[in-house]
């Protein structure tokens, strides 16, 4: 049906874009019946599972450079488009960092970041939940742990959504307005840097700065490029999947009651909902040779989206994957990539999900849409733009 | 029963020792290091095993018997 001679379907496929879809699982399955998609000239996705696990795993073949995505970079953002063998150098310094036991320490700090932010809402008995919680967390959350003052939130956002979703209905429309952004992002690091350089601290930034890879330190256009990446990346992913998993709550009360009733079951759930809604629905390659992937060719030189959100729903190599299981059992979704780019924030990602479903949970435990709501996802990552939720308003006594 | 890890593959997504922390768990980097007990896995541990291999996503883990 998307093969590459039907020209009304290229048509329209030009908008192509499984994030700001309602139901992105129906559009995955209908791609899945061609292995390769050709979304335009020199721009495919790959659609089922085994084939994207395999590109994955091929960096030498689908790499991760800079020519695979254009987010305003002057540099290559370290270390996502730095592939083998040089990105392990890089790893080896962040690795460490965001091991799950780094990010369990976080825990506490984070439990009391959730409670303060929902503070401001519980009384009311309703929220905007995108706007009063899934934003403010993460980029709270890294402000601290970059050692930055809070009053900064605003200048991040905006700066994160300069990159993510600038004005413009083209990528040459948003090109100006990118390129400022980043040029702020570059000087504003770059301050930094400086900063923490004269007087170093307790954070992250003090710790990436002083690690050493045989005896070498990262130069400072290297700490600036993984800032860069950390901003861009570690603060909308973590919104856009508490957007996904809270719009699917409200519409899913039997789910909902399963986490109220039983909070054991909050890690598989933040594992299954990730799977799921797959809130980074895809990922961007480019093919380094000619090569065919299930028959169909695909060229050197070739953009290449590698559909997670396709490979996590994908039936025919995961069985029962059409179904959402709270307690699914083995779950080894892609949500967070895989090969050597898997995702370097997963396991803090996975810290904030968790906190955030049980202590939601524990204080509003019966919530749904505000009456009326349409829900819009947004393209390219799949946040919810306003996500009104209503409930009892829980009568708070400060001692 | 017995596990076996394939270092190559494994990239530190952290499923094993997170579901079975009694046979696995995380070096500095968060990759899966696979403890003694694994090398010949107790009865009782037999579906915990099964479940932290069956739930990487790199395939990484296997079993044999």
């Amino acid at each position: 049906m998307y093969g590459e001679n039907e020209s009304t379907e290229q048509t329209s496929l030009a908008g192509f874009d499984p994030a700001s879809s309602d139901d992105p699982r129906a559009l995955f399955e209908e791609l899945r019946k061609q292995p390769v998609l050709q979304i335009g000239p020199g721009f495919a996705a790959l659609t089922r599972r085994h084939d994207i696990e395999a590109a994955l795993r091929n960096p030498a073949l689908f790499s991760s450079r800079e020519e695979a995505v254009k987010l305003g970079n002057v540099r290559p953002l370290i270390p996502l488009q730095i592939d083998p063998p040089k990105h392990v150098k890089y790893r080896r310094i962040l690795d460490p960092l965001f091991a799950p036991r780094q990010m369990a320490a976080l825990e506490g700090e984070i439990v009391e970041l959730v409670d303060d932010l929902m503070g401001k809402f519980v009384g009311r008995g309703e929220c905007d939940f995108h706007e009063e919680l899934a934003v403010p967390l993460p980029c709270t959350v890294f402000l601290r742990l970059m050692g930055l003052p809070l009053g900064d939130l605003e200048l991040f956002l905006s700066l994160k959504e300069g990159i993510i979703r600038p004005p413009g209905a083209t990528m040459e429309e948003q090109e100006p307005e990118r390129k400022r952004t980043a040029d702020a992002i570059y000087a504003y690091f770059g301050d930094l840097v400086d900063e923490r350089r004269a007087k170093p601290g307790d954070d992250l930034l003090t710790r990436i700065m002083g690690s050493e890879v045989d005896g070498e330190q990262l130069t400072k256009e290297e700490v600036l490029d993984v800032c860069f990446l950390f901003l861009i990346a570690g603060l909308d992913t973590v919104t856009d999947s508490l957007d996904c998993f809270f719009a699917h709550l409200a519409q899913h009360p039997e789910h909902r009651r399963q986490i109220v009733e039983d909070p054991g079951v909050i890690s598989s759930s933040v594992e299954e909902l990730l799977r799921w809604e797959s809130p980074v629905p895809g990922i961007a390659r480019v093919a380094l040779e000619d090569t065919e992937v299930g028959g169909c060719p695909v060229h050197a030189g070739d953009n290449v989206f590698l559909l997670l959100g396709s490979a996590n729903t994908d039936y025919e190599a995961m069985p029962g994957a059409d179904v959402v299981d709270l307690r699914r059992n083995p779950n080894p979704h892609l949500a967070f990539g895989g090969g050597v780019h898997r995702c370097l924030g997963s396991h803090l990602a996975r810290v904030e999900l968790r906190v955030v479903l049980r202590e939601f949970h524990k204080r509003i435990p019966e919530y749904s849409l505000a009456p009326g709501t349409v829900l819009e996802y947004t393209p390219g990552l799949r946040s919810v733009s306003r996500l009104p939720l209503v409930f009892s308003p829980v009568a708070e006594f400060v001692g | 029963m017995r596990v076996i890890l394939d270092p190559e593959r494994c990239q530190g997504h952290g499923r094993c020792y997170t579901l079975t922390p009694e046979l696995f768990e995380p070096d500095d980097l968060g990759h899966c290091v696979v403890l003694p007990l694994a090398k010949d896995v107790p009865p009782e541990l037999r579906e915990a095993a099964l479940s932290g291999v069956a739930n990487c996503p790199e395939q990484a883990l296997s079993v044999e018997e």
